[in-house]
């Protein structure tokens, strides 16, 4: 399976998750690699299936899925490489790109500190709709299907129709907001494990509704401290205006969207404290943006 | 292309449109009897009764309406079927193979609904006999192409499994919607095939004794299967009205290739699914799994049939 992060073609490249296995993909694209494996161990994802591909050699290996019907894999994560999920995506993901930079002017500044190696974790104020379109629209084509905005999943999994649209057309991550969503950051980790994933993140776990930036939550500390994984801080400006909580409709408002340096935690030491460190700081970073 | 909007034998599709719902309301009064009260439960039953509300009147629907949405709709079912081939075998992670054969299957349709070039007759008959030529030469340059040869039989023989199988040998269904008889024809197969489906179970249930294959579908007996053979024998005669141009030979040939191909279509798609350890295909239709899980005496007996008429009284 070709590692879109990568660029490089799949021979040699063993998959062991659910988005890895058997065969391989030439030029029409590629599956993202979560780490199934360890999704499986968790519970969380897959069930592990034993003998999957290794470099060229092909065992049968349906998908985790494959009893489930199509309303509750769209609910499900991590999603398997469907050609059509794909194909939706790509195209709706141009048609927000074009809308974003008609009708919002949208423009993007400090794009030079996204990384261009490795997961990274995005991180971003949270004011509206509009927040992870934007996020995602900064990211190269290559990444689109392996950038993954965690969203509500009470919220935005819970009816078929926004499910759907969370699923195919954000790429969203089901994010559990019940019981510190520890589940939901086991499967974070696992995603941020395989190279070429980019995580999406609004710590400030719900819409602003006076546009000011709130307190970032504990989860991104816990996710990333005694880790090396970059973190990118993001501030988007003008959301507020533009689809404000509550309003049925964006207005035409003009959007920026300010890229900040990438920082680590890894030289911190793990605890209780480093994670309230690191939610400071990173507030501190997205706050001091644009 | 040759229009056909409304079905040419509507006493035909009267026929059976009338016993078609008149078996959906006896089955689901059955069901609500056997259930009242919550007696015993019947959420399994129920579940697979509301999946035949939902096919029935879609399969007569596109029946009534011609050649065009027939075929259409078979085109569609067999795209949808080696989806399902695909992704339980794994094969749909390999997107240019998976690709290539959907793009067959869908030439495969084309090429049922133009008019032969030479003939003028709907359907181009040489063209879709030759189609499996094309594709699994086509399929066999995939390896090429990439320059790669560690683990490329596998995904092309998948591939041509699923192309000849559930493209090609299913497709012959579409093909015989060209047939002035279509209707009778079409809806003859399908409901002798799920009757013989449930003549097996009902036999089996009764009489079964001995397994019939042990290590592929534990559950079917001999005499259940003998019960539906028989059964299958004697549709032909009493249905006998989808073809009035049949002989004798014909309806004992009919009878044989429902009654025998019926089952072994059931059991290969039973083996495939051994074998790949999982128990449904997929989980498309509610109460009945996938399309090939619903599909899968149809899938043999097609063009065993369609050559059967071919041959007998050409289509």
């Amino acid at each position: 399976m070709r590692d879109q992060g990568e660029g490089e073609p799949d021979a040699g490249r063993v998959g062991s998750g659910t988005g890895g296995g058997n065969g391989s993909d030439d030029g029409s694209g590629g599956a993202p690699d979560l780490g199934g494996a360890e999704l499986c161990e968790s519970g969380i994802g897959a069930p592990g299936r034993e003998g999957r591909a290794g470099a060229g050699e092909w065992t049968y290996a349906p998908p985790a899925d494959l009893a489930q019907p199509l309303a509750e894999r769209l609910k499900g994560f991590p999603r398997e490489p469907e050609m059509w999920m794909y194909a939706l995506r790509s195209g709706a993901a141009a048609a927000i790109r074009a809308w974003l930079g008609v009708y919002h002017r949208f423009r993007i500044h400090g794009r030079e500190h996204l990384p261009t190696a490795g997961s990274f974790v995005m991180v971003g104020n949270h004011q509206s709709h509009l927040d992870a379109p934007c996020l995602l629209a900064a990211l190269p084509w290559r990444t689109l299907h392996r950038a993954f905005p965690a969203a509500a999943a009470d919220y935005f999994f819970q009816s078929l129709p926004t499910a759907a649209f969370s699923s195919i057309v954000i790429n969203a991550l089901p994010f559990d907001r019940e019981a510190k969503g520890e589940e939901s950051l086991a499967v974070c980790r696992a995603l941020l494990e395989t190279p070429g994933n980019v995580l999406i993140l609004f710590p400030e776990g719900t819409r602003s509704t006076t546009g000011e930036l709130g307190r970032f939550r504990s989860g991104i500390g816990r996710l990333v401290e005694g880790t090396d994984v970059p973190v990118v801080p993001c501030r988007l400006v003008g959301a507020h205006r533009a689809w404000p909580k509550g309003a049925a409709i964006p207005r035409p408002a003009k959007l920026d969207l300010h890229i900040g340096a990438p920082r680590s935690f890894g030289h911190l030491p793990p605890g209780r404290e480093t994670v309230g460190t690191i939610c400071r700081e990173l507030q501190e970073a997205v706050a001091g943006l644009g | 292309m040759t229009l056909a909007l409304v079905t040419p034998q509507p006493e035909v599709f009267r026929a059976y449109a009338i016993a078609a719902a008149g078996l959906l309301v006896a089955a689901g009064l059955a069901i609500a009897w056997i259930g009242r009260g919550g007696r015993r439960d019947v959420s399994g039953v129920r579940r697979t009764w509301i999946g035949w509300l939902i096919m029935a009147p879609l399969a007569l629907g596109a029946l009534y309406l011609g050649r065009v949405p027939t075929i259409v709709g078979v085109g569609l079912l067999a795209l949808g079927g080696f989806r399902e081939f695909a992704r339980a075998t794994g094969l749909y992670r390999d997107w240019t193979t998976t690709i290539a054969v959907y793009l067959g299957v869908a030439g495969l349709t084309a090429v049922a609904l133009v008019d032969d070039p030479e003939t003028g007759a709907p359907g181009w008959y040489g063209l879709y006999m030759a189609m499996p030529v094309y594709v699994v030469a086509g399929l066999l340059t995939v390896p090429v192409w990439r320059n790669r040869a560690k683990g490329q039989l596998q995904p092309v023989a998948l591939a041509i499994v699923g192309f000849v199988y559930f493209g090609w040998m299913f497709g012959h269904l579409a093909f015989l919607a060209n047939a002035a008889e279509a209707t009778g024809y079409l809806l003859f197969l399908i409901f002798a095939v799920e009757l013989n489906d449930v003549a097996a179970f009902t036999c089996g249930r009764l009489f079964g004794r001995t397994k019939l294959r042990s290590e592929i579908s534990p559950n079917k007996t001999v005499e259940g299967s003998l019960g539906a053979l028989l059964f299958s024998l004697a549709l032909p005669w009493l249905l006998r009205g989808s073809f009035p141009h049949f002989d004798a030979v014909d309806l004992v040939l009919t009878g044989l290739i429902v009654g025998v191909g019926g089952q072994l279509g059931d059991l290969s798609i039973s083996f495939i699914k051994r074998d790949l350890g999982i128990k449904d295909m997929g989980a498309l239709i509610p109460g009945h799994g996938g399309v090939l899980d619903r599909l899968d005496s149809l899938i043999y007996v097609a063009p065993l049939f369609f050559h059967l008429v071919r041959w007998r009284h050409g289509i």
